[in-house]
Formats: structure tokens, C-alpha cells, sequence
């Protein structure tokens, strides 16, 4: 009795109240994120150890322990399907590059600056499908791509076929996923060189810096989050590349990326588990990435106030700090 | 104070919720307990012209030819169809909707509960069918009316009406043939490809166009592995499932080797499109009709289509596919979308409904117009010359193996019948690039094949 009576006096305590607010708060978001997002994965997971279809009942699936998971690793198709990830890699590192000069030009007085922001932003607002189709012509034998190369002095009959040649193909989906993307990044650079003090630059030029000077010391460090960032999504997105090879070649000859094939297993072939098991090594794979890709920026972004030392500056302390317990030993040995 | 109010504004909404759900499921149910009382209403019983002529109703369609809702069609367009049905049937307003998505589209209908009165029955499960459509009678009554009867049978009763049928051949262009010196049809794969080596030599047409890029059109070979290639109706359900290497050269032209092979001898010998990479579906309608292309490997649907895709509809045959079996033909024939009648529609809509499907059926000419093969079974009408082909329908599997072919599919990933369209692209791809032979191609399929019977412990034959 006693204690209900604390508990309700508790209850009506600003403690009390404070804690059933906080409660009543965070359970919708919480509840929307188990069930929509940590529940289904949970399940995925737990389907990567089975043999079973979609329509497979709960009771007629079959538990293959890591069978999927060695599948994945031995089959050709599955694990070889992420090389074609460092064709789309070394277009994301391109594009970034790309993106980052149009948007350091972009970013000071140009004329008709916000005209080539426009065209440039533009290809990202098209629907990934009608890309697709729109490249898909754009690669036909004597149309688009062909002619405008026929233009600049190229002869038609050397030119190889865009989407059929296997040299060439995947590199033809890159430069579409570039001309896609390209917008994307350049807009987020921008935004963040904007932000960056203009007192700086006139500052730099005041002492005689010139512009690239400018960049490398000014713009560069103030924008790193947003270079991290943008690092970040287009390694994981040319990882899990979809939409170009799904649309424009359905994934044949050879232009079949990790995504495309994990959908033709999951819903083609109906092998639920093994797509599942995929899916978790490419979560474990971004995983991986992403935190290299930390530890990597940690070291190489030098910043004036920051907390973290650059690797330069780390090794030069452990040396010293080497050097004086060596000349500490060297002394005691004396003694 | 504040606090607790939200508080309980965030419980009664919680509790609102729970509410509103039950009552949807509630709500479901009453609405497909109906329908059952209209046991007097039958298809064979129906007399066109003389029953119901009184019959006053609004009643509507939902179905998947969207080309048919277009002035431009080449053939007769539904606006035309209606017209005629209400010389026959003033009272009964028909309303047809159409959508390009139709197969996804007519199943969130059903399962809405608020579906229109006629609809081409989607894929359902036959154990739902009385759920969703009534019976237009049992099978012995309606076999005699018409052909596929069993279609949509479940227990005896029959609940869907064929709007056409098609078969399984080769969609050509007789004018390209004949200019490349080709009299007969040809029979054999080897005479098939000596007619595409013809046409390369005498025409400008492009001999065979795969449609590569489109997919699903590759995906389409497989449908000539059974009937087609062996002229056996247990072939596809029944002795492929527990065929030893069912892939293997049989050596006399027949079987799946030699549906496949056609396809690589034509892509090795330069008999196709030169980019097969950039092929465009829609465009490849009109270049059929224009004579730019020779044939195409489609089944008879696509026939209707190639007429209409310009001014050549004439020139435009379609002949049985190149295998002949101990001196035969045979080709694959089966129903295409079937009408159902809404189940939970009134008993004026419901006879309404029979009505038009009836007339659709004898009296429109559908079926014919769409080249497709009868279904009234007093007729025999049909544009498609398959004179000397017989026509079959595959056997359904034998009990107890309903979900094998599906399982070997699924083990096997070569998917047959069921879009395994990546595994007939890199046959082209192979002989194009002539990276891998024949053989070898259809020794993986047979390897595949032999370790997903063992995976599902098939009884090898």
C-alpha cells in the first residue's frame, strides 16, 4: 500500500511528470523506428540463414546455418559483381573532383553564375528512369552520342557500341550515374562555401596568397564535413549502384552491379535467403568503408583549432617522446 | 498541467487508432458474404437478342487494353464494340476503364472489395475465385459453349470466360520472305536459318530481331520448349521436371537444344540486329511492318500489334515455329485474360454482365479481329494459318507436384517460363562474342538442372 502510495506521489512529482513526458515523447518516434526499421532488419537477418521463397510458409522454410553466406563468397556472380563497384567508384571520385572546382568557381562572382547552377543541378531532378531511357538512345549505334563525336572529327565506323562492347559499357553507365550526381554535389559544395567567412579571403589576399593558395588553406578545411559527407554517399552509392544498370541494360552482359543481381535473386529466382545474405555482407562492406574512410579524413584535414592532430604532426611527437625516453634510459644506464 | 493533457490527447489517439482498426476489418467482411442468390442465372441459358432485352443497368469494365481506348487503334476499338453492343442492348450501359499497369492494378481492386462489375481476371489463387466472380455454370455445361473452359475452374465451376486465345510461333513479314526468295514457311531449325541467311543476302531487312534489351522478350524462347519443340502436352509440366539432362542434343532438331540453338546459329552467323544492346521494343512494331525486319519470335498476341503498328497490316503473316517433330507440327495454344463477373454486384448488374460477356464472346468478333483462336465453340473462325499444326494445351502437373517446376526454377536459377530472361540474353551474348559455345551453354543449364533435383529430390527418368 505504501509503496503505490509513493509510486503515485512520485508520479505527480515534477520527476514523475518529467519522466511520463519524455515517455509520451519518444514513444511514437521510437516505436516507428523499431517497427519500420530495426524489426524488418532484424527479420532480413534472420531470413539470410534460411532456404525459402517469399511465398515459402513460416513452417516449410529451411534452416541452412552460413550456407548463404559461403554462397556468397563462392559464387562468380555474386561476390565478382562488386568489381564493377570500382568502375562507378573511380567515376564518384571524378565527379567530386568535378563538382568541387565548378563549385569553388561557382561560389564568387561569375557571370550568369546562378544560370549554370540551374543547368548543371538540373539532371538531378530528373526521375532515375527517364534517365535511363534517355540514355538509352543517347548510346544507340549513329544516334546521339555518335553523331556529336562524328562532329568533333571521329570516325563512325571506329567508334566502339556504347552499350554492347564489354570494354566499354560499364564506363558508358558511369558517365551517365556522373552526369546525374555531378549537380548534386556541386549544390552541397556551394552551400558550404557560402558559409565560409569572406573577411578570410580578403584577409589571405591582404598577405598575398593566391587562389589556390586560398582554397587549399581557407575554403578546403571549412567545407571538410561536407567533402567527408559527400565522400561518404558517393562510395556507399557506388556500391549499391541500381538504378543506370537496372534501366538502361537490365543488367546484361556484364553490366550486372551487386544491386542488380541481389534483385534478380531475391525476386527472380526467389531465393530469398541467399539475397538476404548478400544484403547483410554489402551492409558489412559499407560498414567498413565508412569507417576507413573516418579514419582516413581524420588524418588528412589539418585544422588550426582542431582537437584531433594530423598524422604528420602525431608522428613527430612520438618520436620525440621516444627520443627522450631512450636518452632517459641511456642516462640511467650511465648511472 | 500542460503536460498532462498532452499526455492524454497522445492515449485517446493511441486509442483511436486501435478503433478505426478494428472497424476496417469489421467493415470487410459484410461485403463479400452476398452474391450466392442468383443460382438461376446461367451462360448457357442466356439467348442474345432474346433475353433480357429490358434489362435496364449501368454496369462497368476494367481490363488491360489501353490501345483499344485510342481513336488511332488500327483495329476495332472498344467505342466501337459498345456501339454495336447497344444495337443489341440499348438499356445496358457499359463503362470500360483501361490501365497500362493492369495485372497489379486489378488485384488492389479485388482486394479493395470495390471492383467493377466485369473484370479480366487477375492472378488469383482458384481457391478465391468464388470469393471475387460468379460461375457462369459447371464445366460439362460450359465446355459445350466454349473452349478453355478450365481456365478458371475451381470445383466443378467455371469462373471465367476467355476474352481470346493465342498460340506460340513466329510473327513475320510475308513481303521481306518473299523477296528473299523464301516459297514455304520453313519447318526445321535448319531451314529457318537458311531462310534469315536468305533474307540477309537478298534484303536489307535485318533477318531475326531478338529485342534484346526489352527483357521479357528473351524470356519469351522458353515458351517453345514444350509443345513446340516435342509435341508432347506432358512435356512442360510433367517429363521435363524429371528429365535427365533435359538440355542435351537430341540430335533429330526437337527439344529445348534446338529451340536455343536457333537463336545462337542466327546471333553467331550475323543474323540479327547489329546493336542488340539499344533494341527498342515499340520501335521494332513498326520496322516489322515497314519491312526493315524479317521475323520476330512473339507469341500471337503481338500479332494484332504489328498489324496496327502502320500501313503494311497485309504483309504481316505469322507461321508455327521451325521444329518439326516425326513430320509434324504443334504448336502451344492457351486462353489469354479472362472475363470474371463481379460477385458482389446486384442481380440486374450480374445478368447484365453475363450478357455482355456472352456477346463478346459470339457475337462481337473479338476474338477474331485480335487474331486470336476461337473461343465460342461452334466456330472455328481465326485469321492465324496454322493449317497443318496441331494445336494443344499442356497438361497441368500431376499431384502433389504443382510447386516443383516452380522450386527447380527457383534452385536452378535458370527460371523457365518464368522471366528467366538473363539466361537467353547471354546466349546472344556468348555468341556474339563468341566466348563460349553452344554445348558448353547447355551443359551449365543441365548441370543447374540436375543439382536442383537433387536439392528438391526429384526422381530422375
Amino acid at each position: 500500500m505504501r509503496q503505490e502510495k509513493g509510486m503515485i506521489a512520485w508520479a505527480k512529482s515534477r520527476k514523475g511528470q518529467q519522466f511520463f513526458t519524455i515517455v509520451g515523447f519518444m514513444i511514437i518516434p521510437l516505436a516507428l523506428l523499431l517497427i519500420f526499421t530495426y524489426f524488418p532488419f532484424a527479420e532480413m537477418v534472420k531470413f539470410s540463414f534460411y532456404k525459402m521463397k517469399y511465398t515459402t510458409p513460416v513452417d516449410r522454410r529451411v534452416f541452412v546455418g552460413w550456407q548463404n553466406y559461403l554462397d556468397v563468397f563462392r559464387r562468380k556472380d555474386c561476390f565478382g559483381a562488386l568489381k564493377l563497384s570500382i568502375y562507378y567508384m573511380v567515376g564518384a571520385i571524378l565527379q567530386l573532383f568535378l563538382a568541387l572546382y565548378l563549385a569553388t568557381i561557382l561560389s564568387f562572382k561569375v557571370k550568369g553564375g546562378n544560370l549554370f547552377k540551374g543547368l548543371m543541378f538540373f539532371p538531378y531532378l530528373i526521375n532515375g528512369i527517364a534517365i535511363g531511357f534517355i540514355f538509352k538512345f543517347f548510346y544507340t549505334r549513329g544516334f546521339v552520342f555518335d553523331t556529336v563525336l562524328t562532329w568533333c572529327g571521329f570516325d563512325p565506323a571506329n567508334l566502339p557500341y556504347w552499350l554492347k562492347d564489354q570494354a566499354v559499357n560499364n564506363w558508358a553507365l558511369v558517365g551517365t550515374s556522373v552526369w546525374r550526381y555531378l549537380g548534386q554535389a556541386m549544390v552541397l559544395f556551394v552551400g558550404a562555401i557560402m558559409s565560409v567567412d569572406a573577411g578570410m579571403y580578403e584577409a589571405a589576399e591582404l598577405d598575398g596568397a593566391n587562389k589556390f593558395q586560398i582554397f587549399r588553406y581557407i575554403i578546403l578545411p571549412s567545407i571538410k564535413t561536407i567533402v567527408t559527407l559527400n565522400v561518404i554517399l558517393s562510395i556507399t552509392g557506388s556500391l549499391s549502384a541500381f538504378e543506370q544498370p537496372f534501366v538502361i541494360t537490365s543488367g546484361a552482359n556484364g553490366t550486372g552491379t551487386y544491386f542488380v543481381i541481389m534483385n534478380k535473386i531475391a525476386h527472380t529466382s526467389q531465393k530469398v535467403g541467399l539475397a538476404s545474405a548478400m544484403a547483410v555482407v554489402l551492409l558489412l562492406i559499407i560498414f567498413a568503408c565508412t569507417i576507413l574512410q573516418k579514419l582516413f579524413f581524420k588524418y588528412i584535414f589539418r585544422n588550426a583549432d582542431a582537437e584531433d592532430e594530423s598524422y604528420a604532426a602525431k608522428k613527430q611527437r612520438k618520436k620525440q617522446e621516444k627520443a627522450l625516453v631512450k636518452a632517459a634510459k641511456l642516462e640511467g644506464k650511465k648511472v | 498541467m500542460k503536460k498532462r493533457r498532452v499526455l492524454a490527447a497522445l492515449l485517446a489517439a493511441v486509442m483511436a487508432f486501435g478503433v478505426t482498426a478494428c472497424g476496417s476489418s469489421s467493415g470487410k467482411k459484410s461485403g463479400s458474404t452476398k452474391g450466392s442468390d442468383t443460382k438461376d442465372l446461367s451462360y448457357a441459358n442466356i439467348e442474345l437478342g432474346k433475353d433480357y432485352t429490358d434489362l435496364k443497368a449501368n454496369i462497368t469494365m476494367f481490363n488491360h487494353r489501353t490501345d483499344m481506348d485510342s481513336d488511332d487503334y488500327g483495329g476495332k476499338n472498344w467505342k466501337q464494340y459498345l456501339a454495336d453492343f447497344n444495337k443489341m442492348y440499348p438499356n445496358i450501359k457499359v463503362d470500360i476503364t483501361t490501365d497500362t499497369n493492369y495485372a497489379d492494378d486489378a488485384l488492389t481492386h479485388l482486394q479493395s472489395g470495390d471492383y467493377e462489375t466485369i473484370m479480366m481476371i487477375p492472378a488469383v489463387d482458384k481457391a478465391d475465385l468464388s470469393n471475387y466472380f460468379i460461375s457462369y455454370g459447371d464445366i460439362d455445361t460450359m465446355q459445350k459453349e466454349i473452349n478453355y473452359a478450365n481456365t478458371w475452374m475451381y470445383d466443378g465451376e467455371v469462373y471465367g470466360v476467355p476474352s481470346t486465345a493465342t498460340t506460340q510461333g513466329i510473327v513475320y513479314n510475308k513481303k521481306v520472305f518473299e523477296q528473299a526468295g523464301i516459297k514455304e514457311v520453313p519447318k526445321t531449325p535448319e531451314e529457318f536459318i537458311n531462310a534469315l541467311k536468305a533474307i540477309k543476302e537478298k534484303t536489307k531487312a535485318i533477318p531475326l530481331y531478338t529485342n534484346y534489351a526489352a527483357g521479357w522478350t528473351m524470356g519469351a524462347w522458353d515458351a517453345y520448349i514444350g509443345i513446340n519443340a516435342t509435341g508432347s502436352t506432358k512435356y512442360m509440366n510433367q517429363e521435363f521436371l524429371h528429365a535427365k539432362d533435359p538440355f542435351k542434343d537430341y540430335g533429330d532438331g526437337t527439344h529445348p537444344y534446338s529451340v536455343y540453338k536457333i537463336l545462337y546459329d542466327a546471333t553467331a552467323q550475323k543474323l540479327i540486329e547489329d546493336d542488340y544492346t539499344t533494341t527498342d521494343w515499340e520501335g521494332s512494331k513498326t520496322k516489322l511492318n515497314n519491312g526493315e525486319i524479317g521475323c520476330m519470335a512473339l507469341g500471337s498476341w503481338a500479332y494484332p500489334q504489328m498489324e496496327a503498328a502502320g500501313k503494311n497490316s497485309d504483309d504481316i503473316g505469322y507461321m508455327p515455329f521451325p521444329i518439326t517433330v516425326d513430320g509434324k507440327q504443334y504448336a502451344l495454344c492457351g486462353a489469354d485474360y479472362s472475363f470474371g463477373i463481379n460477385v458482389n454486384a446486384s442481380d440486374d448488374e450480374k445478368a447484365a454482365a453475363m450478357v455482355f460477356v456472352k456477346w463478346m464472346t459470339e457475337k462481337s468478333g473479338f476474338s477474331y479481329n485480335e487474331d486470336g483462336l476461337p473461343i465460342d465453340a461452334s466456330t472455328t473462325d481465326t485469321k492465324l494459318d496454322f493449317s497443318g499444326v496441331e494445336l494443344l494445351q499442356d497438361d497441368p502437373a500431376v499431384e502433389g507436384e504443382e510447386d516443383l517446376l516452380n522450386n527447380l526454377n527457383s534452385d536452378s536459377e535458370l527460371n523457365i517460363n518464368a522471366g528467366g530472361n538473363d539466361k537467353i540474353q547471354a546466349i546472344i551474348e556468348h555468341a556474339a562474342n563468341g566466348d563460349k559455345s553452344f554445348d558448353d551453354i547447355m551443359k551449365e543449364w543441365n548441370e543447374a538442372w540436375s543439382s536442383a533435383q537433387e536439392t528438391e529430390g526429384v526422381e530422375v527418368k
